[in-house]
């Protein structure tokens, strides 16, 4: 549309949708494509048109390109609401999919796949299918992208049309545009798929390196994203890899420099040659370097990234300190990610300057900031044990500004570097205690008391300055009150004189008395009794020597690290969390997602509450408060559709089983699947074990109710390998504070449930006493290999030979070790995964195994490990395909 | 008042333009018969799922065709097309006696209809060059296009291959329609 169009807006006349109506039946063009241009403008601005739709359909086979574009815009944007009629359309798709002009087949192909109506796409096969094959590229891109969509409309009829082989072999299609359109959709079909679809070989590589090249930015982007999935056979293709991917480094778009790094870092994994790596590091520099100069958007999300890389590999930036120093003007999110990589680079080599830098941040103006700057130094005092002393004279300085929030931040931090480096620096304290009146954070008052109880032997008016923190201790925060109970505690304990014991009962009697805390009232028991027990014992206790800390804040653990650097440029290496802690695969209408995820959150496993108690460690709280490791959160479970249950519950009375008489069996303990303020005081812990050839549900019940509880009933709903309970559950009425423990017999292929295979288990138990309580189990499969497992080698063999390659899978276990070969052996023997041959390859040993699960699905097993060093890799053949997930859960679960 | 202007305009010339919908059961040979008028030749054709429009020039007159796909599912969208025709041309597949109670039927439900009360009906009796079709003679019985009271109508035996029939059909409808609006 061009600019005069705009007064197609400005319309506001009566019984607008008729007199459109009139005008789209005109006998004029003119007037039919003036009319198409008012619907556009009044679907834009959010005018219900559809009532028109057949109206503008009818204008549709029109030799006028605009026109028709035109009606295919209205077209993507009705077809929803109108299912029905948007067949009236499939025609004309159909003849323009056949227009000798490849722009018309293009954009009907295009726009076919954005139509999302199931009644039509069936209709649309054949005119794709042609495309696939067009002579003019710019339709086979189109195309290519078409499948793509068609797939996450109807997966199973893009399989059964042979789509998925027409993508695969534009692959070798002589445009790159086409191959790269080609990879982005297969790349998109494998991630909505649960089987192996798209798998880059040695051949489909050649042909992607050739295409990187010539392509556009984007498509590059995407083949250097397939790329990074492409696992190189050994360090000489990963150098060839490599060494084909490095000249994208120097492009000008930030997406294709980034992705070119993420398949650098991944093939140097590989690499052994220390030149080759060190030479790729110098060569790695200068492109993230350059990413720095972009927009501060893109800058921050360079900064993320190289967050990443440098933990990974340090080496890289290690001379470029300099480029993220903040500049004045920098955006404040921009700025504390630059510190948080400055203190990841700070060595001794350059902690003057970077000193020099924190220094004049900390007088800057924004707050946060200046918070952040105070607490780099301190990190970079425990980091660098040499530049320790430097650091803290910064600190001092910065103390005497006298700035409220900078002394506070000084004083967290300083406690940090007592814990460090003990009995060094405490000549300062004097310096500290000048501060004292100006406290007023949480935080910094209890760094403050720690330190005064810590050192209450060397400072002489200790008792004095904890007394003045007295006055207020019922108002205090929470964290400051257990500081200074602890830290009155351990004055008592060094000077057990008239003053401080007058103190302890205060505080003790408060503690105990007044406060409404679990944990502060907990902490004061306990000290209470070592107090009047055994003085001894407490000091002990209360005054033991404790560990030194170093700085682990902000550093990822290796495996997140690894997951995360292989998403490197995309939205899980800025957030640092891994795509499944917020992507959701499951393949259902965007909406019905949320309400999944919201499922997911109630039902899923939660932990068992093990939290160890400490209060005699007086540092628990405020000590070590900036260094507690970022636990990831669980995966969450596959969601519960809890009603199904309910309806499966009713349906099956047969076996809902009452409860006679109690067994006790016993045995390590199992996991909690129904925590007990989830079941109002009941807590049910369960397991799937095997038994002497046999499945049995080994579960527990806790009672914490006040009443007796009796007339257990259990439920399997139905799940992939059929469980159902295959005798009485024998639990007797639970009394008060008891637990009782029973193995359920099971059996398989009672109430199978059709679909992928899962390893969900959804459990039903109820009592006389309380509702119907729901929890989640998963069934280990090796609960289902069978005894009779064993295979010959010869048979092994020709099993091997005789399964295609496709029924062959492997996945790594990156945290599983080897410590004795005979040890796995025999271990792995006791869950019926039998051995049968062994050998060598270079360092590494190979075993042969074989397991069975029921109806005869044979698992011939492959694992390759290096005796001691974590990463066992496993591969295996089974006629079975779908239930390789559920194996590798299994095998990986044995190995642990 | 311009679209009065026109209608006078174009009589004087002799120039009329006329929407025509072409209508019937699947396989009757629809899309056939419209690029048989359109372009002369035969095409090779797949069921039309939706529609095809044309326009074919003849005796003066410029004939909008609206060619409808026959199945059954989509017969009912059939009426979003009734408003403003002024002929109809009803195809039946002569050889297919099976179903010509169903395109009875389908035939005097257009009938029926309101929109369409003005409008001319054409009926072809296509496919005549297949062995034991049936006549026009026959298919009028069988259509009972004798109940036909209130308006025009004609059949002619055509055969869409070999291009026989269509273009009489056409001088019909042509004469039919002129007399109709003069």
């Amino acid at each position: 549309m061009s600019g005069h169009d705009s007064k197609y807006f400005s319309t506001t006349k009566k019984g607008e949708i008729p007199e459109l109506k009139e005008e789209l039946n005109s006998q004029y063009k003119d007037k039919r494509k003036d009319a198409v241009k008012k619907v556009i403008a009044a679907m834009t601005v959010g005018k219900d048109v559809s009532s028109l739709f057949t109206d503008v359909v009818n204008c549709m086979q029109t030799e006028n390109l605009e026109l028709k574009k035109l009606v295919y815009l209205y077209l993507i944007n009705y077809a929803k609401s109108q299912p029905d009629l948007a067949i009236l359309a499939v025609n004309t798709f159909v003849k323009d999919s056949q227009d000798p002009n490849p722009l018309i087949r293009a954009l009907a192909v295009r726009t076919m796949g954005c139509i999302r109506v199931d009644k039509i796409t069936e209709y649309l096969c054949d005119p794709l299918q042609r495309c696939l094959k067009d002579d003019d590229p710019y339709v086979r891109k189109t195309a290519a992208i078409c499948v793509a969509k068609l797939y996450d409309i109807n997966a199973e009829l893009v399989e059964d049309r042979g789509f998925l082989e027409a993508l695969k072999d534009l692959i070798s299609d002589n445009n790159p545009m086409v191959v790269a359109n080609a990879v982005a959709a297969l790349a998109e079909i494998q991630d909505s798929s649960t089987r192996p679809i798209f798998e880059i070989t040695s051949h489909t590589l050649s042909k992607l390196l050739t295409a990187l090249n010539e392509c556009t930015e984007w498509g590059q982007v995407f083949i250097l994203d397939s790329l990074s999935r492409y696992k190189a056979a050994d360090a000489r293709e990963a150098e060839n890899i490599v060494e084909r991917v490095t000249p994208r480094l120097q492009h000008a778009n930030c997406a294709v420099v980034l992705s070119a790094v993420k398949i650098i870092l991944l093939q140097m994994e590989l690499i052994t040659s220390t030149d080759v790596v060190r030479n790729l590091c110098k060569k790695m520099a200068p492109p993230l370097v350059t990413l720095l100069s972009a927009e501060p958007e893109i800058q921050y999300v360079a900064l993320r990234n190289i967050n990443l890389i440098v933990q990974k590999r340090p080496t890289i930036l290690a001379h470029e300190i300099k480029v993220f120093f903040c500049k004045y003007n920098d955006p404040i999110y921009v700025k504390m990610e630059k510190l948080e990589i400055m203190i990841k680079l700070a060595s001794d080599r350059n902690i003057d300057q970077v000193l020099l830098e924190f220094k004049e941040y900390a007088t800057e103006v924004d707050v946060d900031f200046v918070r952040k700057a105070v607490r780099a130094i301190g990190r970079c005092a425990i980091k660098l044990e040499r530049a320790a002393e430097r650091c803290i004279s910064v600190l001092l300085e910065l103390i005497k500004i006298k700035v409220n929030y900078v002394v506070q931040e000084a004083i967290i931090v300083i406690k940090d570097i007592f814990r460090r480096y003990p009995n060094t620096y405490e000549s300062i304290i004097a310096t500290l205690c000048e501060s004292l009146d100006t406290l007023d954070e949480p935080e910094a008052k209890a760094s403050m008391i720690w330190i005064i109880g810590e050192y209450a032997e060397r400072i002489d008016n200790a008792d004095e300055l904890l007394e003045s923190f007295l006055e207020t201790f019922p108002e205090e925060p929470a964290l400051v009150q257990l500081q200074l109970l602890t830290a009155t505690g351990k004055l008592f304990l060094e000077k057990p004189t008239e003053g401080p014991q007058q103190m302890i009962q205060a505080v003790l009697n408060n503690a105990t008395v007044e406060t409404d805390n679990p944990d502060l009232r907990d902490r004061a028991y306990i000290y209470w009794r070592l107090l009047s027990t055994d003085p001894e014992a407490a000091k002990d206790v209360v005054l033991a020597e404790k560990p030194v800390i170093s700085d682990d804040s902000n550093q990822l653990d290796s495996s997140l690290l690894d997951d995360l650097l292989a998403n490197i440029s995309t939205l899980s290496s800025v957030y640092h969390k891994p795509p499944e802690a917020f992507v959701s695969r499951v393949k259902t209408a965007p909406r019905a997602d949320d309400e999944e995820f919201a499922d997911t959150a109630e039902t899923g496993y939660s932990e068992s509450p093990s939290q160890g108690v400490d209060g005699a460690s007086p540092s628990s709280s405020a000590g070590t408060s900036s260094n507690v490791p970022v636990k990831q959160p669980a995966a969450p479970a596959a969601p519960a559709p809890m009603p199904d249950l309910l309806g499966d519950l009713m349906g099956m009375d047969n076996s809902i089983v009452p409860v006679d008489e109690p067994t006790a069996p016993s045995g390590p303990p199992l996991p909690v699947l129904l925590p007990s303020t989830t079941g109002q005081g009941l807590q049910i812990s369960a397991q799937l074990v095997r038994r002497d050839g046999q499945i049995f549900y080994d579960i527990s019940f806790d009672n914490g109710t006040q009443t007796v509880l009796d007339g257990f009933m259990i439920q399997f709903n139905k799940n992939t390998f059929g469980l159902a309970a295959g005798g009485a559950l024998q639990v007797s009425p639970l009394q008060p504070g008891t637990s009782a423990r029973t193995l359920l017999p099971m059996v398989a292929f009672q109430n199978l449930s059709p679909g992928a295979p899962s390893s969900l288990l959804q459990v039903a138990v109820k009592n006389n006493q309380q509702p119907v309580w729901y929890f989640n189990d998963k069934i280990p499969m090796h609960a289902f290999f069978g005894e009779d497992g064993k295979m010959e080698r010869t048979s092994f063999l020709e099993a091997w030979k005789s399964l295609p390659d496709d029924n062959e899978f492997s996945k790594e276990f990156p945290s599983s070790v080897v410590s004795s070969i005979d040890a796995t052996v025999e271990h792995l023997a006791a869950s019926n995964v039998f051995f049968i041959a062994k050998r060598k390859n270079s360092n590494k040993d190979v075993l042969y195994m074989s397991a069975k699960i029921p109806r005869g699905i044979p698992f011939l097993i492959e694992l390759t490990a290096a005796v001691g060093v974590p990463g066992v890799k496993c591969a295996v053949k089974t006629p079975n395909k779908e239930m390789v997930a559920l194996f590798f859960e299994a095998m990986e679960s044995l190995l642990k | 008042m311009g679209i009065v202007f026109t209608r006078l305009f174009s009589s004087v010339f002799g120039n009329r333009e006329a929407r025509i919908l072409v209508l019937g059961l699947d396989n009757a040979g629809k899309t056939t018969i419209l690029y048989r008028l359109q372009m002369g030749e035969v095409v090779s054709t797949i069921p039309t799922i939706g529609f095809n429009v044309e326009t074919v020039q003849y005796n003066n007159i410029k004939f909008q065709v609206w060619d409808l796909g026959g199945q059954t599912s989509i017969r009912p969208y059939w009426r979003c097309y009734f408003p403003n025709t002024q002929a109809i041309i009803y195809v039946v597949d002569s050889s297919d006696t099976d179903r010509l109670v169903t395109a009875k039927e389908e035939f005097h439900a257009i009938l029926e209809e309101d929109e369409l009360k003005g409008a001319v009906v054409l009926v072809y009796a296509n496919k005549q060059d297949l062995p034991g079709a049936l006549d026009d003679a026959a298919i009028t019985e069988s259509l009972e296009l004798h109940k036909i009271k209130s308006r025009q109508w004609a059949i002619f035996k055509t055969s869409a291959i070999k291009g026989e029939g269509l273009f009489e059909g056409l001088d019909w409808l042509s004469n039919a329609l002129k007399s109709k609006s003069s």
